[in-house]
């Protein structure tokens, strides 16, 4: 299959004008036979929305800005960012990637990890995901991340445990750190993490972060995606807007865990019973 | 020391900044005043390499016939990029001024000449459509070492997160003329004044001391045991606590739910409120046009004095 990395910069609190982007972009992808494109975080709204996140806020499945993205995946499938409020929910706000395949919503994933600390102030204006599952697509087991959620490896975990083939984390991270190679020093951060997770969950690993300046912060591009075994496929540009499209075999993942049997080995009944013990201390 | 920085890679965010925000805001125009130091030197090769040397308009304003060095530098400097400019004496407005008021500090006199300047900037971005690109370092900005309502006020400052000695390493990259990297760094408020004097500490042992803090965030005895002076670290402590109130809005006194400064939070380069999904490109082309031929956005001006 063909995976498209968007790697975009979204105009901050103009929906509609994002939405167009988004069907830009699936349409290049589609030119280069794409079979799933993946944008960044909160990509059809910017990220530094502050207060004009209920201004932005959305159901993805009455919105008709959002079906108009949704009725253009006939035969693919895209994820996309954007906040999401509920009819069932309203009022809450969250910071949520969607899963659509040939014009149908398979899943939702809200953002669990809400960075809210020194320039970040997620938590401010966002409600916490709480929920982690794997779904079936055309592509196998998924799961999808949003950002922050993939630097806390226990979400990558539940995912792993959870028979992902897949783990797609798309993001809105702000590059710092100016003391290193061509690339902010926290890329590294990113690319060790996707490295690591695909090597040792011998899943692939999706990243599709943004590019664009919002108020001073520079998103830092990047994306990349990895192999099971943490075989680099492919890696966009820093700092600038690309479409990474890379061929990927499903067949890796099972090649990988025939030579490397960490998921056979896996005990996640060990680790739910350690954890629970561990979540009942930490309370105590 | 501050950590070396990669200036190629420097340069490319530092471009695109100017360019996205400038660009975002539908301008297309950066204008600055050009000292003929080190630091609107750099700014101005960004700002040429951003937006084309057409598009960016230097402000020499020289307080009568002092400082003629610097004045030089700074119209070579505009030559050889190519870029627009313009030598405005300021001797006549000040000196106006000061003939109704008279006073005997240099510092009052220096901190008038700067917000004189900051007038003139901001009428010209108003004739011009223009951004105000802000030539303040991080040093600078950390230790309150600006004029506050003068060389401080900008639109945009692509500089302030890079302390003086990376400015330096910035500047030799971006092939600033030598005659401007060798020369002491002073705010010219008077002859015969240097920043290094004034501040009483060395650029490269206030950076040391200021990386260990905000960087490191080390505590005072860790940099003192670091080999620095009780005395230098304690000069700068002061200073960067003194001076909090030029890198901060005023404190708006908080009486309703939903106050400006507290809880009224919307991105500089965002819009305000009212913007539905589906409406907001509207809103946008008639904000971006009242915003090209009228007043830029114009960063948080606080009350308060002096340099340094």
């Amino acid at each position: 299959m063909k995976v498209a990395l968007a790697q975009v910069s979204p105009r901050l609190g103009d929906v509609k004008a994002n939405v167009e982007l988004h069907l830009d972009v699936l349409e290049k992808a589609r030119r280069t036979k794409a079979d799933l494109v993946v944008f960044p975080e909160l990509g059809l709204t910017g990220y530094t929305l502050k207060d004009l996140v209920e201004e932005v806020a959305l159901d993805p499945h009455s919105d008709p800005l959002f079906r108009k993205i949704t009725a253009r995946t006939r035969g693919l499938a895209a994820v996309v960012g954007f906040v999401e409020e509920r009819p069932s929910e309203k009022g809450l706000f969250y910071n949520s990637a969607a899963f659509i395949a040939d014009r149908r919503l398979l899943h939702v994933h809200r953002k669990i990890y809400l960075p809210t600390n020194g320039m970040f102030e997620e938590a401010k204006f966002f409600a916490p995901g709480r929920d982690l599952r794997t779904f079936e697509t055309p592509f196998g087991r998924v799961g999808l991340l949003i950002c922050r959620d993939f630097l806390h490896y226990g979400a990558s975990y539940v995912l792993y445990s959870s028979g992902a083939d897949m783990i797609i984390c798309i993001s809105a991270a702000p590059g710092r750190g100016v003391g290193g190679g061509d690339a902010f020093e926290t890329s590294r951060m990113w690319e060790l993490m996707g490295e690591t997770m695909s090597y040792f969950s011998t899943a692939f690993v999706l990243y599709a972060n943004r590019v664009g300046i919002e108020d001073g912060v520079t998103f830092a591009g990047g994306s990349f995606i990895f192999a099971p075994g943490g075989r680099l496929v492919g890696r966009a540009a820093y700092l600038d807007p690309e479409l990474l499209v890379r061929r990927i075999d499903l067949a890796a993942v099972r090649e990988a865990r025939k030579k490397w049997l960490f998921k056979r080995d896996e005990k996640p009944e060990v680790i739910l019973r350690s954890l629970e013990r561990a979540a009942r201390a930490a309370e105590d | 020391m501050p950590p070396k920085i990669n200036a190629p890679f420097v340069e490319k965010v530092l471009v695109r900044f100017i360019r996205e925000e400038l660009g975002k805001c539908g301008c297309k125009k950066g204008i600055l005043g050009l000292s003929g130091g080190l630091d609107s030197a750099v700014c101005t090769v960004l700002a040429t390499r951003a937006l084309g040397p057409r598009n960016v308009l230097g402000l020499i304003m020289p307080y009568g016939k002092a400082f003629p060095e610097d004045v030089r530098d700074a119209e070579n400097l505009a030559r050889r990029l190519g870029i627009r400019h313009e030598t405005i004496d300021i001797a006549p407005q000040v000196d106006a001024y000061f003939t109704a008021h008279p006073t005997g500090s240099r510092v009052q006199r220096g901190n008038k000449m700067a917000r004189e300047r900051m007038s003139i900037l901001y009428d010209f971005s108003a004739r011009e459509g223009g951004f105000i690109l802000g030539t303040s370092n991080k040093t600078e900005l950390l230790i309150g070492y600006g004029t506050i309502h003068g060389d401080m006020a900008c639109a945009i400052n692509p500089m302030g997160d890079l302390y003086k000695t990376q400015v330096r390493e910035l500047a030799a990259h971006l092939r600033v003329p030598a005659a401007i990297r060798r020369k002491s760094p002073t705010a010219g408020l008077w002859p015969g004044q240097t920043d290094e004097a004034e501040i009483g500490l060395a650029y490269e042992e206030l950076d040391d001391i200021l990386c260990g803090l905000v960087e490191e965030r080390k505590r005072r005895k860790e940099i003192i045991e670091a080999g620095h002076r009780p005395a230098a670290v304690d000069r700068v402590v002061r200073m960067i606590r003194n001076s909090e109130f030029k890198r901060k809005l005023p404190p708006i006194a908080k009486l309703s739910l939903r106050s400006v400064g507290h809880d009224f939070l919307y991105p500089y380069s965002g819009r305000g409120p009212g913007v539905t999904p589906g409406s907001a490109s509207a809103v946008l082309v008639r904000k971006h046009k009242t915003r090209a031929s009228g007043e830029p956005k114009a960063r948080p001006l606080t009350t308060g004095e002096n340099k340094p």
